[in-house]
């Protein structure tokens, strides 16, 4: 499925680098779409994307599109922060278990709770994307 | 065990506390003159002179210590010559437990009959919000945790929201850990934080990462440590009280902060397994041992470990807690230092005030918080979310 965008009217506190292999991943998310590898020969899903599988460490791995729906497994809203994140503050932040069966980190944006079902959402901030997770909402239609 | 046995002989500690930051008439306290002090101290607790010592880990410093490669700047400035490695070892919250392991491992080699394990932690004249910029990029990924903000103690504080929702624990629960750790360090010299301090003391405070507050999470401090490891017959030699290495395990998850494939991140796998290794290396089970000092930066963890090391049923932790087990007195001490929240966090040396507290503890030297018959103690020490644990088994020969 294609994300929902929220356009945000300032840089990312603490932009992350890309590398060549990491492009596409920040070029998808810029667009919508949540990727990452998967293994050719053992076909674990990977994330962060990596050009070794870590599971059996081949180099032969492939982009995937991820649905970008889970459930959040816990959170919590940060009240004292780095200095970058001063201005957020206070903000929370989650671990997300995707239903690919991968579980990852990242902010959390409206009211959910432990056991919910969540989406992600792209933080299009001027400079760059980020991803935050939130309330998942039913859709009438997919395009995934 | 098949090589010589090896002991912790003595040790000396720095009060912890704010002691970073310049004077009124311009002087400050630098590092290595703290530690030479100490290593002193040291020496003299544990009845050895300077020539006996052929070895020297030391914690790596943190960043704001001006003077760098400080091993090699300290082998100088104490005129010691080693046969034993002299290095500084890095490991995050780990660090201090490595630095032991280390020196162990020099004297099982037989590198040196005895070697130190040392360091100093100065860091309170960087204010808390710069210290994060450079401390959540150890306990995430730089790339993909660090832009959301993750800080150290955010992923224990999601410890502590998951354990609430799975066990049906409480804030109040976790909170009565910090309440039980302060009540400790009321009675420890060295301690930080020693002042009376109630639940609702706890409750009363600020928010820092839900649902822990100010008295939940770490204050900030320096501190400096100086253990004496010396091969059996050379503590023996003494006729001192000393305390020997029992058993030890080490297990590293292969995660950072979170596993990408999801497991029961409270478990603590890798201090479950750990322990387990350390009881076997021992010949003992939980039940065996009289004290022990986890490494907790918030109270939620001391919960989680208690029952990854089995000194507590999974789900219980916090409950037993509240009802005094736990404390001093208790079925089973944990923390009675004072632990990270009142004994005080110096990180890169935390765990080597965790080692002095036993060796006081397993020499008798406990004073008003000393643990009757104190025989077998135990120190578990961590890194990232306890992504991986060592645990060290030390048993009093007197
Ligand atoms: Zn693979």
């Amino acid at each position: 499925m294609t994300l929902d965008l929220i356009d945000l009217e300032q840089e990312r506190a603490y932009p992350p680098r890309q590398s060549d292999f990491t492009k596409p991943f920040w070029d998808n998310l810029t667009r919508g779409i949540f990727t990452t590898t998967r293994c050719d020969s053992c076909n674990r899903p990977s994330f962060p994307p990596k050009p070794i599988c870590p599971h059996c460490w081949t180099d032969q791995v492939s982009w995937i599109e991820l649905e970008g729906a889970g459930t959040l497994y816990s959170k919590t809203t940060v009240h004292a922060g780095p200095a970058a994140f001063v201005r957020d503050l206070p903000y929370s932040v989650g671990i997300i278990d995707l239903d690919e069966g991968l579980r990852i980190a990242a902010r959390i944006i409206g009211d959910v709770n432990i056991g919910d079902r969540v989406e992600l959402v792209v933080l299009s901030y001027i400079d760059g994307p980020l991803y935050a997770a939130k309330r998942y909402t039913v859709r009438l239609t997919s395009s995934a | 065990m098949q090589h010589e046995a090896v002991t912790i002989l003595g040790g000396a500690a720095l009060p912890v506390g704010k002691l970073q930051g310049v004077s009124e008439v311009g002087t400050q306290q630098l590092e290595h003159e703290v530690l030479a002090r100490l290593v002193v101290d040291a020496l003299h607790d544990a009845g050895l002179d300077k020539t006996d010592v052929g070895s020297m880990v030391f914690t790596l410093p943190r960043p704001y210590t001006q003077q760098k490669y400080f091993a090699t700047f300290m082998a100088n400035y104490l005129r010691l010559p080693c046969d034993g490695l002299v290095m500084e070892v890095m490991g995050n919250g780990m660090t201090p437990a490595l630095a032991l392991q280390a020196a162990v491992d020099q004297v099982r080699l037989g590198r040196t009959k005895v070697a130190l394990a040392l360091g100093v932690n100065f860091e309170t004249g960087t204010p808390a919000p710069e210290h994060m910029m450079s401390s959540m990029r150890a306990t995430g990924d730089v790339d993909f945790h660090a832009p959301f903000g993750f800080t150290p103690i955010s992923w224990y504080a999601m410890d502590a929201m998951r354990y609430i929702h799975e066990f049906g624990s409480s804030r109040e629960d976790l909170a009565s850990i910090a309440v039980k750790n302060r009540h400790h360090a009321i009675e420890n010299p060295i301690a930080q934080f020693r002042k009376p301090m109630t639940l609702d003391d706890v409750l009363a405070q600020r928010p820092i990462v839900d649902p822990l507050g100010l008295f939940e999470v770490p204050g900030r401090g320096d501190g400096a440590v100086c253990l004496v490891i010396a091969r059996e017959d050379i503590a023996k030699s003494t006729g001192r009280p000393y305390t020997r290495f029992r058993g030890e395990g080490f297990f590293h998850e292969g995660a950072h902060q979170i596993s990408e494939v999801p497991n029961d991140m409270i478990a603590f796998e890798a201090a479950r397994i750990a322990g387990a290794r350390a009881f076997k290396a021992a010949g003992i089970n939980p039940d065996d041992i009289d004290l022990a000092e986890i490494y907790a930066p918030c109270t939620i963890v001391e919960v989680l470990v208690s029952e990854a090391l089995g000194f507590c049923p999974r789900g219980q932790g916090a409950k037993q807690a509240t009802e005094g087990e736990t404390a001093i007195g208790g079925r089973i001490p944990i923390c009675t230092s004072g632990g990270l929240l009142s004994r005080g966090h110096p990180a890169y040396v935390t765990a080597l005030y965790s080692y002095f507290e036993l060796l006081e503890q397993l020499r008798g030297r406990g004073g008003p918080r000393q643990v009757k018959n104190a025989e077998l103690g135990l120190a578990c020490t961590e890194l990232g979310n306890y992504n991986a644990a060592m645990v060290h088994i030390m048993e009093a020969v007197a």
